[in-house]
């Protein structure tokens, strides 16, 4: 295993919906704050966008008991282990950086939007404007500068935490079971393991937008492992297999050449 | 490639239009899909100048094959959608003679089962390529679930049709000696033509159609 994987835990328990990651997130990585509409909920955006790379996500929900309970969750990309946008970037412009966490370099990107198609999170956005995609990066830049990501660095609350996988691991169990009922780890058993993790204090079917049982979909699957080595197995196939037809079996005899036929043909 | 007395028209001037317009686009289209599909042919992007003008090429190149293979399935179905029951059965028993020794193959029309697979292959394939490849090209107008299963056709697409075109272009040039003209001035060899497509041949004998190069051309086909 990489001794330099980081996870990032996200304590849905703790986050107060400040949304002090959200500002910081969109400061750090310059983003615009564009025009909005109320559709009466603080969740604003209502929607991650090429311009919002993490939101808060608020959503009421009554439990089993009746109870009405307000629920936060910090929505953004998940960095998957085995991750669909790395599988299908024709450009390299999606790529995995040394801690585990996946990276993007725009420049690279053709806008080809095959990404946002995979991604089983719904998280690469497309910029219109500059005919890329855009997503985090989990601060790669203040990584590599052993800084804190921009949201970790803001949240007071101690929601958002950073630290190597095993220890991000073992905190978010053991955060999970002192919360006891339904509180579980979200994150580490599917799609490779994310270097996101959530402790969610719900049950993950309960949350919007949150896939109970994410995995990187079938087709992405055949397309990318399955088909893509088989069509240059049948592409070398034919291409090797007409070579030895041709000095194996020979050209088909279709009465010589053509000049002595013609003649024949024109006397 | 002059044609010479005696050479018998197998393919008219539209008819190579359309040839040279789908192969080209499909060339154009296999090399530049290729050279997305994988990182090890990223290279292919070089002489356009990057990849994202490579995504251009290949989706503008769509828009040229879109009416190629609309005039293709016009102009051959008849001749290369349909198939000869029982002699094409026969062909295909003993493949038509093209991969071990069979003394007298049965004989073929126009087109020969062969050609006959790689046509509705192009045409079933070349469909499913412009639907999904239209649907990827503005993935966003579309569910996620849609858009992916195209991702799918469309590499399904690629493994079907490239071995089939890779066969065509050698049988049609080295594979077949004499089988190129027929596409470049529309003539080929009497010989050629009886070996060929011998029940085409009969036919357009009997009917007083077929034209040949240096004489009066059937009155049915004067243009």
């Amino acid at each position: 295993m990489n001794k330099n994987e980081l996870v990032k835990l996200i304590d849905t328990t703790k986050c107060t919906a400040c949304r002090g990651c959200q500002v910081a997130c969109k400061q750090w990585n310059e983003m615009p704050g564009l025009k909005t509409r109320n559709w009466g909920s603080y969740q604003n955006p209502p929607e991650l966008g090429w311009n919002t790379w993490t939101l808060v996500r608020f959503q009421e929900y009554v439990d089993s008991k009746g109870i009405l309970k307000w629920l936060f969750r910090k929505e953004g990309c998940m960095h998957c282990t085995d991750a669909a946008c790395v599988k299908v970037c024709p450009s390299n412009a999606l790529y995995r950086t040394e801690f585990g966490t996946i990276g993007l370099h725009a420049s690279l990107c053709i806008g080809c939007k095959e990404c946002i198609t995979a991604c089983p999170f719904d998280v690469p956005k497309y910029n219109p404007h500059t005919d890329t995609i855009l997503k985090c990066d989990l601060c790669y830049d203040r990584l590599k500068g052993g800084e804190l990501p921009a949201c970790v660095k803001s949240c007071p609350t101690g929601a958002l935490s950073i630290g190597k996988k095993e220890v991000m691991i073992e905190n978010a169990y053991t955060r999970a079971k002192e919360l006891g009922g339904d509180a579980n780890v979200y994150g580490d058993t599917f799609v490779g393991g994310t270097h996101v993790l959530y402790v969610l204090g719900e049950k993950p079917e309960v949350y919007e937008n949150l896939p109970a049982r994410p995995a990187v979909p079938l087709t992405i699957v055949a397309w990318k492992d399955w088909f893509k080595p088989l069509s240059l197995i049948a592409a070398g196939g034919v291409l090797i297999g007409s070579f030895f037809h041709y000095i194996t079996h020979g050209p088909k005899d279709t009465g010589g050449n053509s000049d002595q036929t013609c003649k024949g043909g024109g006397e | 490639m002059i044609p010479k007395k005696g050479m018998i028209k197998v393919s008219d001037t539209f008819e190579r239009i359309v040839h040279w317009c789908l192969a080209i686009s499909c060339i154009v289209l296999m090399l530049s899909g290729l050279g997305m599909m994988f990182h090890s042919f990223n290279f292919l992007a070089i002489p356009v100048g990057g990849l994202k003008n490579l995504k251009l090429v290949h989706n503008f190149t769509g828009l040229i094959f879109i009416p190629s293979l609309f005039f293709a399935i016009l102009v051959w179905w008849k001749e290369a959608a349909i198939f000869d029951v029982p002699d094409d059965i026969e062909w295909i028993k003993c493949a038509g003679g093209y991969l071990w020794h069979v003394e007298n193959p049965p004989e073929t029309g126009k087109y020969n089962p062969g050609q006959k697979a790689f046509f509705i292959a192009v045409a079933v394939f070349g469909i499913i390529m412009i639907i999904s490849g239209l649907i990827m090209w503005f993935p966003l107008e579309f569910s996620a679930s849609t858009v992916r299963v195209m991702f799918f056709l469309h590499a399904l697409g690629f493994f079907v049709i490239f071995p089939f075109f890779f066969i065509h272009l050698y049988l049609g040039t080295i594979g077949v000696p004499g089988s190129f003209p027929a596409i470049m001035t529309g003539y080929v060899t009497r010989a050629w033509c009886e070996k060929q497509c011998p029940k085409w041949l009969r036919e357009m004998e009997e009917n007083g159609t077929l034209e040949v190069f240096g004489e009066e051309k059937p009155a049915a086909e004067h243009h």
